[in-house]
């Protein structure tokens, strides 16, 4: 049986916060819950990140999702010529 | 004047070409930012290496696409380029502005960002280069707010749908591209804004079989306007055709004397299914055998035209080479009534059905044609419930086993593994 829209957002998160890399495809959480559809997962995912749980990460060429405090902020970091 | 010698940039200026350098050193006068972006890339060119990181925080609230982002790994070099994101911005559909529409949008990109553009990107959207993070909201609030226009598609999601003319300009537009084309972007809002989807997804929507936005190239789902019924004939202008009172191509190659026109040489030879020739002075055309590859129809269209009964081919799985080399779509449904009557009920229906099962079974970062590649197309056929039909044989059969299923086997058969097994070993 899927789980309820509570315990779905509540295994994403989960699934966002321990796996070893920040940034994760949608696919990835598809696994959350086999038994829900792809697209309702979806919709949970974008719904969390207007709550501001999540937050959108572009590659460039793929957005994926991560948890907000797990991402470094690029604007911050360090490039070579601030050596 | 210049903030950085680039003597490698220089010598491109140098070509019988115009030069994105020039345009970028007169841009640079009014926008400074510019002369870093020289700067950077004539490093790039000194290092053979890109200084761009590749990505990154940059969005506007709710949207998980539309805003490309760039930042430079040398901000302390070149620190007007420290952010340099891309915006992309929805086109309007066959690209039909008004000069007004250009001038606000050019001024509302020299208020946020660089002034620099890109018009098209290949999927079609405008592309807007080189802004900074704390200009996105407000460029964002002025694009939707005052001019009415939103953001395209990037990353993962449904990109921004394109069209071609259709039946505002083109005689031989079997649907109306633009109609379908603005109804799926409404329709698709949340796909286009926010990642849906193992890799990107496009629709391109052509009005007939000439594909003027190259759909069967670009897009994995291309939808191509075609007729079930026959060419339509008017003997008495192929007669002027013939008689060189009208010009063939409609005047299109007239800048040169390439002689009378030969109605055997230039259209009936080149006929790829050699379906078409002459009875006397009337041009017969065995229609159960045209391909749409739409010569005839391109080179005496006073004569000629689509059939009446008209909708749409749908092919499936154009990519360009990132894996596996380019490939076109795969004719899929060979034909397809798209009408607003029904909301393209038929179209919609089609369209989630491929991805239900994309967003199943398709890798990260796989584009639906690569996945329809790695099951087979017997596969996809019956997954999208489709008979299969001998359009989409693409060769002949290099497998000689047939691995027959029950349910198209009259009768069946009953297979009991377990006490197969009993009697022969694995």
């Amino acid at each position: 049986m899927a789980l309820s829209t509570e315990e779905l957002k509540k295994a994403i998160e989960e699934k966002a916060l321990k796996s070893p890399k920040p940034q994760l495809y949608i696919k990835d959480f598809y696994a959350c819950d086999p038994d829900s559809k792809p697209r309702v997962i979806k919709n949970i995912a974008n719904e969390m990140v207007r709550e501001g749980k999540l937050m959108f990460w572009s590659s460039g060429s793929t957005t994926m999702y991560a948890v907000p405090s797990r991402i470094k902020n690029e604007e911050s970091s360090e490039g070579i010529g601030n050596e | 004047m210049a903030k950085h010698e680039t003597p490698l940039l220089d010598q491109l200026e140098s070509g019988p070409w115009p030069s994105f350098v020039s345009d970028l050193k007169r841009q640079a006068e009014k926008k400074p930012e510019c002369w870093d972006i020289l700067g950077i890339l004539e490093l790039s060119y000194k290092d053979r290496i890109t200084h761009w990181k590749h990505g990154g925080i940059v969005g506007v609230f709710g949207y998980g696409g539309g805003i490309v982002g760039r930042y430079a790994d040398v901000p302390k070099l070149f620190p007007g380029v420290e952010h340099f994101h891309t915006i992309r911005v929805a086109q309007p559909s066959s690209k039909y502005y008004s000069t007004a529409n250009l001038r606000q949008l050019m001024d509302l990109w020299e208020k946020h960002g660089s002034g620099m553009t890109n018009f098209h990107g290949s999927t079609g959207d405008i592309i807007l280069l080189g802004t900074r993070t704390e200009n996105l909201e407000p460029f964002f609030w002025d694009l939707t707010h005052d001019m009415g226009q939103d953001l395209g598609g990037s990353g993962s999601n449904l990109r921004t749908p394109a069209n071609c003319v259709g039946q505002s300009r083109c005689e031989w537009s079997c649907y109306d591209t633009e109609e379908v084309c603005y109804h799926l972007t409404m329709h698709y809002q949340d796909e286009i804004h926010r990642p849906a989807f193992p890799y990107k997804f496009k629709f391109k929507f052509s009005g007939c079989p000439n594909d003027c936005v190259a759909a069967i190239a670009r897009s994995d789902v291309s939808v191509i306007g075609t007729w079930r019924d026959n060419i339509r004939i008017d003997q008495a202008a192929v007669k002027e055709y013939v008689a060189g009172n009208y010009p063939p191509n409609g005047g299109a190659h007239s800048g040169r004397d390439w002689g009378k026109f030969d109605l055997q040489k230039e259209v009936i030879d080149l006929c790829p299914t050699e379906c078409m020739w002459m009875e006397g002075d009337e041009l017969k055309i065995d229609d159960k055998e045209c391909t749409r590859c739409m010569h005839c129809i391109n080179v005496m269209p006073r004569a000629l035209r689509p059939g009446a009964d008209q909708g749409a081919s749908v092919c499936v799985g154009a990519k360009a080479p990132i894996l596996d080399g380019a490939q076109f779509s795969t004719l899929i449904v060979p034909f397809m009534k798209v009408s607003k009557d029904n909301e393209f009920e038929e179209l919609i229906e089609f369209i989630e059905g491929i991805w239900d099962w994309w967003m199943e079974v398709g890798k990260n970062r796989e584009r639906v044609g690569e996945t329809m590649q790695r099951v087979g197309l017997p596969t996809f056929l019956q997954v999208m419930g489709i008979d299969p039909i001998p359009q989409h044989v693409k060769e002949p059969r290099s497998n000689p086993y047939v691995f027959w299923k029950e349910e198209e086997v009259e009768g069946g058969f009953e297979r009991d593994i377990v006490e197969f097994r009993a009697k022969h070993a694995a």
